[in-house]
């Protein structure tokens, strides 16, 4: 073989190409500067097969110069006693590969494994069965002491209405209960998006300039102001309708009927339900709190966070510092969160046909009629969810500005 | 007008990215990839052009790993199209040299009119590919343009240089390489989305552009050693008590920055 036409000149290696791979590139010379021979396929075979002693050490000098970076797993053939015994350390890394893999470790979710997801969701069920449990318990004892009978029987949970109070839900209160469900619904999700995604999916930037805003909380301001929309109307009809008084407590006997209502939810003796007439008073309080107090917190506190407020304004950021709204911005939805969840119980728990065909159908009928609009309502929220997507949010958000993917 | 736009696959510079310390690659499990920015607004340019001029084929070129074929969807969804994607195991670690013979092989291929490029991607920063690849093609070269005018058989464009700011034009085909100065991508639209699955993406092999990676004859960089960005020191702050100025002028003496 022509050995001396591949040059004499070692080839310099850098870093492996994959990880626990060999220097790259593979050992070998230098094209001889001269045409004189072919250089290219011969010099490799060669390498490998001719005794080429004495240039052997350079390019173990060589490797030992780059090996100590990477701490390459086969340092070996920096030694190469014999060129011959070269080829086997091309296969060696492969070898390695495979075991070098750890052993599949159970996969986790979140903080924990399946398993030990599992084991705790059964503790805390227990748990809280069990501490509903003490809860009923302690509240029939309650019921057995002294007065406390009596108090139950003055204050039987519910006041009677001013007379001037007329019954059921007209139209006007269904659809506001239902625009208030879908707009929660995308209201909180959203939210929740602006608070954890780090990168959103596109941004959204004003026709007239501006701020730059995530798609997430474009969708957020745009369902909030929707939902102001909705809030306001309904106040408006329910103070000129003269319903206010259905929610509004008109009487300091809300207050002693609310502990009563409440003591006897924990007894799991439940109040009567009336409320296509009159709701408990507890239910008047909660409405009440959710309508003019939590609806209301969240607006303040969320147009202080908003791209709305005056930034420059600083008397008025002084008195109310954009710490203090994001510091009740959240637990306000946490609130809302909560009072859903046990309104949405309640409804179903004390007669659900009835209660829904209240809000739903306008009737205090016992039919299904109630049921079907609610799951149509339902479906509209979901789909509603589902396309609250940059796809679909994009050329909406497009409507109002430039939307961007940066 | 045949244009082909460069796109190419990085590490989102949103999040860390980070090298292999082994063989000094970017590790492409680190970060989310997506499409450079600046490509995403070479190809802005080609598709603004195209839709104010019928009859223009706008194609993206992109020498990436296999895995890359959603990313250059994306460049399809914006509204590219059609799609060149070179792969090849023998690419891994590829320099520049080798990435621009390749990407030149693909070009030469169809008949082209210019070819739009980003000035500097965010992971390797060489910004060498366009010289490269015009020094192949054996086409004039516009680089670093702020503002492009692409008319019938000639591109113009301003070049802000340090000394000023020059007009630039060339004859078509040329290659030309933009700036971020140029306006941003559009998002992708639902239409554009459903499009990009029908629209063709080609995948070329080393094999198949007739370039050998492994040739001993061309010389090819390699990378010695690569280490980790020792993490930031804080600053020195200096509060001023009167005598701020001579604290300041001490500080730059004694860093030998003045």
């Amino acid at each position: 073989m022509p050995t001396p036409a591949s040059g004499a000149t070692p080839l310099r290696r850098g870093l492996p190409r994959v990880p626990g791979g060999e220097p790259w590139p593979p050992a070998g010379f230098a094209p001889a500067p001269v045409a004189a021979a072919p250089p290219a396929a011969p010099k490799l075979v060669s390498r490998s097969e001719a005794p080429a002693a004495p240039v052997v050490p350079t390019p173990a000098a060589a490797d030992e110069a780059v090996a100590p970076a990477p701490a390459s797993p086969a340092p070996a053939p920096a030694v190469a006693p014999t060129p011959a015994v070269k080829p086997p350390p091309a296969v060696a890394p492969a070898a390695v590969e495979k075991p070098g893999k750890p052993a599949a470790e159970p996969r986790l979710y979140g903080a924990r494994t399946l398993g030990q997801w599992t084991k705790r969701m059964i503790l805390l069920a227990v748990a809280a069965v069990a501490a509903a449990g003490i809860l009923v318990l302690a509240a029939r004892g309650v019921t057995t002491l002294p007065g406390v009978p009596e108090f139950l029987k003055k204050y039987p949970g519910a006041y009677s209405l001013p007379a001037t109070a007329e019954p059921g839900f007209p139209w006007w209160t269904q659809w506001a209960h239902f625009l208030n469900v879908f707009l929660m619904a995308l209201i909180i999700r959203s939210g929740y998006h602006v608070r954890t995604q780090q990168k959103p999916p596109a941004y959204w930037t004003p026709k007239r300039g501006g701020k730059k805003i995530s798609i997430n909380l474009w969708l957020h301001q745009a369902l909030d102001i929707v939902w102001l929309a909705n809030g306001l109307v309904f106040v408006v009809l329910l103070f000129a309708s003269g319903r206010w008084v259905r929610i509004v407590p008109t009487s300091w006997e809300v207050f002693p009927n609310a502990a009563s209502a409440l003591l006897q939810y924990m007894t799991l003796d439940w109040p009567v339900e009336t409320g296509w007439v009159n709701y408990n008073s507890l239910q008047q309080l909660m409405y009440f709190i959710v309508v003019f107090i939590a609806a209301p917190l969240a607006a303040v506190t969320g147009v202080r966070l908003s791209e709305f407020w005056p930034k420059n304004a600083k008397t008025l950021n002084r008195l109310y510092p954009i710490e203090a709204a994001r510091a009740v911005h959240y637990p306000t939805m946490l609130f809302f969160v909560v009072f859903i969840l046990i309104h949405v119980f309640l409804v179903f728990a004390t007669g659900a046909l009835r209660n829904l065909n209240h809000m739903f159908g306008g009737t205090d009928a016992v039919n299904w009629a109630g049921f079907w609009l609610f799951a149509a309502a339902i479906a509209v929220t979901a789909a509603g969810w589902y396309a609250a997507r940059p796809l679909v949010l994009a050329p909406l958000a497009r409507l109002f500005g430039q939307v961007s993917s940066r | 007008m045949k244009i082909i736009v460069l796109v190419k696959e990085v590490p989102d510079t949103y999040g860390d990215r980070k090298l292999n310390l082994e063989t000094g690659l970017a590790d492409r499990e680190a970060s989310e990839t997506v499409i450079d920015e600046i490509g995403e607004r070479a190809l802005e340019l080609a598709l603004k052009y195209a839709d104010a001029n019928e009859g223009t084929d706008v194609a993206v070129l992109s020498l990436a790993p296999e895995s890359a074929t959603s990313t250059i969807r994306k460049a399809l969804a914006m509204g590219a199209g059609s799609a060149v994607h070179i792969a090849d195991e023998a690419l891994r670690g590829a320099d520049l040299g080798l990435t621009a013979e390749a990407l030149a092989a693909a070009i030469r291929r169809v008949e082209f009119d210019l070819v739009v490029t980003g000035n500097l991607s965010t992971d390797g920063s060489g910004g060498m590919i366009p010289a490269m690849l015009a020094e192949l093609l054996n086409v004039p070269l516009a680089t670093g343009l702020s503002s492009v005018e692409i008319g019938d058989g000639a591109v113009s464009g301003t070049r802000i240089i340090d000394s000023g700011v020059q007009q630039v034009s060339a004859q078509l085909p040329a290659v030309i390489s933009v700036t971020e100065a140029l306006p941003g991508p559009r998002f992708p639209n639902f239409k554009g989305i459903m499009a990009a699955k029908k629209k063709p993406v080609e995948t070329l092999t080393l094999a198949d552009l007739g370039i050998n990676a492994e040739d001993p004859d061309a010389a090819r960089s390699i990378m010695l050693a690569v280490a980790e960005k020792p993490p930031r020191a804080a600053g020195v702050k200096i509060t001023d008590e009167g005598d701020a100025g001579q604290k300041l002028a001490d500080f730059l003496i004694e860093n030998r920055l003045a």
